[in-house]
């Protein structure tokens, strides 16, 4: 065995080992300090995909901006006011200066581009250059801006008590820089106004940096607990101070190797540390281990190579299973997935080496008197905790129908909430519900039109078309027919342009605000408009051969299932109103719902894989299906639990979570190898004396010895087993505690899944290996070899 | 009488004296530029080509009348043949120093005469990079100008005048001018926005001389920033052709004259 000779070149050669570890470890660290992050939701596909090429070309046919920050000024009392007014003015004034503003583009009330008539003269220009300053003034204001439906919902609300500043960004902008100098800005003004700063490159680059706070806080309290929590089971600080370590260096390794290829880190992958830091404590099984041996053996080289003996083939297999769970990820097609998975399977992997190499040379390094302080606790017969699992086991055991049935209920019950699932992503609900990010957001989409946008490309087959009255009257059709939906607050098209300047154009006499009768008519108007407008005014909504029309729809939400809505309400009107043009949705809400379905159909696809692969896994470490299939019994269960528990909660499926699936799999697994290992060995050695002297003979164990050592393992491997999940479970409990929700739901995933699929694995391997004796150890079933 | 007197001395004064102020070298420009002839006709060619390459073509003829001194009042008649559906719209501009121009727009399809306001002076001009001031230009007062050095820019000897408007009504915070030292039109200039950031660069592409008066036959405007540029060109460009004062009335406006407009 090429591992227990690594582990005996480790004992013997100690120094050399932990030097080389340390000289790689430094190495590896060396790349650290060059980490970019990378939250940009549009990475999470690649560049490539079709969904960012259209959107790409939307925006370039659009003239349009990838990223714009809302800032909402909100007065109790009403925004139209020489204060308030004054206000807007200003912080404008000071938003068009900020580095990274294309101000050409922002739209308030000092900007935006409004067409009114005045005693006959027709005006294109900005709505407010100065600030209006006797009552009759601010009631014309009043009047233009309500009489306008190209700035209600938009500049004011309904109530006249909320204003927005739309502050489009140049392309690479900070949105976090951006969004703190807005503040800066607004705070100065102060007053009676709330403020509020809403929009996708905040959220997103307002995560980015939390993301970095929370990776740089909750990896050292991990660890800390972890720490903590290895030294209050084994009362050594060495041995937690040498598993800590390897965790530390399996780090260092995998994110030095990360970031000096040149990878940034995004969210999964500042979950990393942690993950790894919970898989080191595998190695958990080989101290466990060890303490029992050495208060049998008392000899210290002796222990650790028969501990790796034991323990060599399940940490070897549950290994494997982690990292091949973490590995199916790299088959993903959401990046930052991707990422991650492979991340964290070359960290585990690092971790297994050191397990078989560095850690058995630290074990060297302990002194026998404080191991055989440490080991002196470790009594099955006497420790609480041994007594309590055996009991565990035992109930399995001894009452297996009873535990079946119970399990079927479950099951059913756990079904019934998988139904409730609801699959969708919400950038926005990343944050917490009264985080400045969320309330802001909140607010907007309360008082305004959302601040969610998507678009919808009407193109036709020839240029001019969007100029002829026929497809004007199609579009605002269409945009009635969106605003029925309640997800939908504003939506805004080159219709609406048409439609003010012919009512301007005919003295303000509402009955013109119609789409003229024809192409000519259109063609004037709209050239009118632009004669004064800014550029982008018109640029936005149509494009330079009047082929193809823009509609803004403005969405009160950023749930992905919203954009879903939208098409299929397209999809209907089309049906029903056939014309020779295409509409294709596009802009961000389409975005996230294409990727919303990537990440579910990602999952679909790897959770499938992740199973077979961990299946095969089993096969070949048991050298049996039979066994596999009982192997997989107690994750399967704990998937349908959490599943269903999630279903009930009303929790989104969402990346994380999906993602957490897959790789669960890999990790959840590892209870039950080491248990059924475990077991299986015991039955070997205790069967050992038959065999004595002959060649592996057929052998089935009778019942009694199943029974005993089904109890044997519950106590002994069952101990290592729950001590493993306790400190998976306690790294990732401080996740809980996260501002984030994603780390929230990962940290409350993962302390669920370990303490399910333990306990479930203690009571439940036995129930079914009671039941199922018979299959299980059919005749010839059980020789040496098959161990 | 007093500048003809200065322009004495200072061709007396020894050379590294002769210097321009920076407001003589800005109005010599404007009368080069904007103000050359009596009157001035040209079939223009306004193409808008967007960041991604889209193109939009304005075509238009120009007419022009002065009325007075350089920086004094003028008479803009512009008749639209491009693009399609607006051909037969025209527009008028009455310039007056210091004060609003007044504008009136013939549109077709109402059979009717706007007037149109034109307080925002740094709007748009039929959608191009250039502003109605690029067109008619600034009020010489409007802005201070400081000549920053004089320098070689390709075959031209030229001032490089720096232009600051003294109100904050316009979208640049200062505009740098290489005004030729010979026939004074502006060869390039660079506008920078309230961030001290370049945004637009003019660029006078080809001068040709018509009836002794070099004309800038050939010009672009671009946006750094949006990515959009306007290519404007000059044909069928003459000077002091005896454009009548009745042609800028509401009447020629529903009906140009067609000795005008072709």
């Amino acid at each position: 065995m090429r591992k227990v000779s690594l582990v005996e070149f480790s004992v013997n050669h100690p120094k050399l080992i932990v030097s080389l570890a340390i000289i790689f470890t430094l190495a590896f660290a060396t790349q650290i300090p060059k980490m970019k992050t990378d939250t940009n939701p549009k990475n999470m596909l690649p560049a490539t995909s079709d969904v960012r090429v259209w959107n790409d070309e939307v925006e370039k046919t659009f003239s349009l901006y990838e990223d714009m920050i809302v800032v909402g000024i909100v007065n109790e009392n009403g925004i139209l006011n020489k204060e308030s007014l004054g206000k807007i003015i200003r912080i404008t004034d000071e938003i068009l200066k900020i580095n990274g503003v294309a101000w050409r583009d922002v739209n308030s009330f000092p900007t935006i581009t409004n067409v009114s008539a005045e005693a006959g003269v027709l005006k294109v220009a900005p709505l407010m250059t100065d600030v209006p300053q006797t009552d009759e003034e601010i009631n014309a204001l009043r009047k233009t801006l309500f009489e306008n439906p190209l700035f209600v919902n938009r500049i004011i609300s309904r109530d006249s008590k909320t204003t927005a500043i739309y502050v489009p960004l140049e392309k690479g902008a900070n949105g976090k820089e951006i969004a703190d100098r807005m503040r800066e800005i607004v705070n100065k003004e102060g007053g009676s106004e709330s403020y509020y700063i809403a929009g996708d490159p905040v959220a997103r680059d307002t995560f980015g940096a939390d993301m970095f706070k929370l990776m740089a806080v909750f990896s050292p309290i991990s660890g800390m607990i972890m720490f903590l929590a290895i030294y209050l089971m084994f009362r050594n600080l060495s041995l937690s101070i040498s598993m800590m370590t390897v965790a530390m260096i399996s780090i260092t390794w995998s994110v030095g190797l990360l970031i000096g290829l040149g990878f940034p880190i995004h969210i999964m992958s500042s979950m990393s540390p942690v993950f790894l830091m919970a898989i080191a404590t595998d190695s958990i099984h080989i101290f466990n281990e060890y303490y029992f041996r050495y208060r049998e053996k008392k000899n210290k080289k002796l222990a650790i190579l028969e501990t790796m003996e034991a323990v060599s083939r399940p940490v070897r297999y549950t290994a494997l299973a982690t990292a091949a769970g973490f590995a199916v990820l790299l088959l993903m097609h959401i990046i930052p997935v991707k990422v991650f998975g492979g991340l964290v399977a070359f960290g585990t992997i690092v971790l297994r080496l050191l397990s078989f190499s560095f850690l058995p040379a630290i074990l060297t390094f302990i002194k026998e008197e404080k191991i055989e302080k440490a080991a002196a606790r470790e009594d099955i017969g006497l420790s609480r905790s041994a007594r309590l699992l055996k009991a565990l086991g035992g109930f399995g055991a001894q009452k297996p129908k009873a535990t079946v049935l119970v399990s079927l209920v479950l099951v059913i019950v756990a079904i019934i909430g998988t139904t409730k699932i609801n699959v969708n992503n919400n950038m926005v609900e990343w944050f917490k519900y009264d985080s400045e990010v969320r309330t802001a957001d909140r607010v907007m989409n309360q008082a305004l039109g959302g601040t969610s946008l998507g678009y919808l490309v009407a193109t036709a087959e020839e240029a001019d078309f969007i100029k002829t009255p026929e497809a004007m009257r199609y579009i605002e059709a269409l945009q009635r027919h969106l605003e029925k939906l309640s997800v939908v607050g504003k939506t805004v098209s080159v219709v609406d342009i048409v439609k003010r300047v012919s009512k301007v154009l005919h003295d303000d006499d509402p009955q013109y605000e119609v789409v003229p009768k024809t192409q000519e008519e259109i063609g004037q108007y709209l050239f009118m408009f632009s004669m004064s407008a800014k550029p982008s005014d018109l640029d936005n909504l149509v494009d330079y051969p009047f082929q193809k029309a823009n509609i803004w729809v403005q969405l009160k939400t950023w749930d992905a299932q919203a954009m879903r809505e939208i098409n299929k309400s397209v999809d209907e009107f089309k049906k029903n109103h056939p014309i020779s043009m295409e509409l294709k949705p596009a802009g961000i809400a389409y975005f996230n719902l294409v990727w919303n379905d990537e990440v579910l159909y990602d999952m679909l696809r790897g959770f499938i894989l992740a199973l077979i692969v961990v299946f095969v896994i089993l096969v070949f470490n048991f050298r049996s299906v039979k066994w596999a299939i009982l192997g997989s019994i107690p994750l399967l269960f704990t998937i349908l639990l959490i599943y269903g528990g999630l279903g009930f909660i009303g929790k989104d499926f969402d990346m994380p979570i999906s993602v957490l699936s897959c790789l669960s799999l890999g990790m959840a697994v590892d209870f039950a190898i080491h248990f059924i290992s475990r077991f299986k060995q015991r039955i070997v050695d205790s069967l050992q004396p038959v065999f004595s002297g002959q060649s592996p003979a057929p052998c089935t164990p009778n019942s009694e010895l199943i029974t005993e050592s089904l109890l044997w393992t519950a106590a002994r491997p069952g101990k290592g087993i729950m001590r493993n999940a306790v400190l998976f479970a306690s790294a990732f409990s401080v996740m809980m505690f996260a501002s984030l929700t994603p780390y929230i739901t990962v940290g409350a995933f993962i302390v669920s899944m370990m303490m399910l699929s333990s306990i479930l694995t203690i009571i439940y391997v036995p129930a079914l290996i009671t039941l199922m004796k018979d299959w299980l150890f059919k005749k010839n079933a059980i020789t040496q070899n098959q161990i | 009488m007093r500048t003809s007197l200065l322009l004495v001395l200072a061709l007396l004064l020894p050379l590294h004296a002769f210097a321009a102020t920076a407001e003589e070298v800005v109005k010599k420009s404007q009368a080069a530029f904007l103000y050359a002839g009596k009157d001035f006709k040209a079939r223009v060619m306004m193409t808008l080509i967007s960041k991604g390459g889209q193109k939009r073509v304005r075509e238009m003829t120009m007419l022009r009348k002065n009325y007075g001194e350089v920086g004094g009042s003028q008479k803009y008649f512009i008749y639209f043949f491009q693009p399609a559906d607006v051909r037969d719209m025209a527009f008028m501009v009455n310039k007056y120093p210091a004060k609003d121009d007044d504008r009136w727009l013939f549109v077709l399809a109402i059979n009717m005469v706007r007037r149109i306001a034109a307080r925002d002076k740094s709007s748009s001009f039929v959608g191009s990079d250039f502003t109605y001031e690029d067109v008619s230009g600034r009020d010489l007062e409007d802005d201070t100008h400081a000549i920053v050095k004089e320098e070689k820019l390709g075959t031209n000897d030229c001032y490089v005048v720096k232009s600051t408007p003294k109100a904050a009504d316009v979208d640049y915070s200062y505009k740098i001018s290489w005004i030729d030292k010979i026939h004074f039109l502006p060869v390039k200039e660079e506008y920078y926005d309230k961030k001290g950031e370049l945004y637009k660069v003019f660029t006078a592409d080809e001068i040709t001389d018509i009836k002794g008066l070099p004309t800038i036959t050939k010009r672009t405007m671009k946006n750094l920033q949006s990515g959009h540029t306007t290519e404007v060109i000059f044909a069928k460009t003459d000077y002091n052709i005896g454009i009548e004062d009745n042609l800028f009335s509401e009447r020629y406006l529903r009906q140009p004259p067609k000795k005008w407009i072709e």
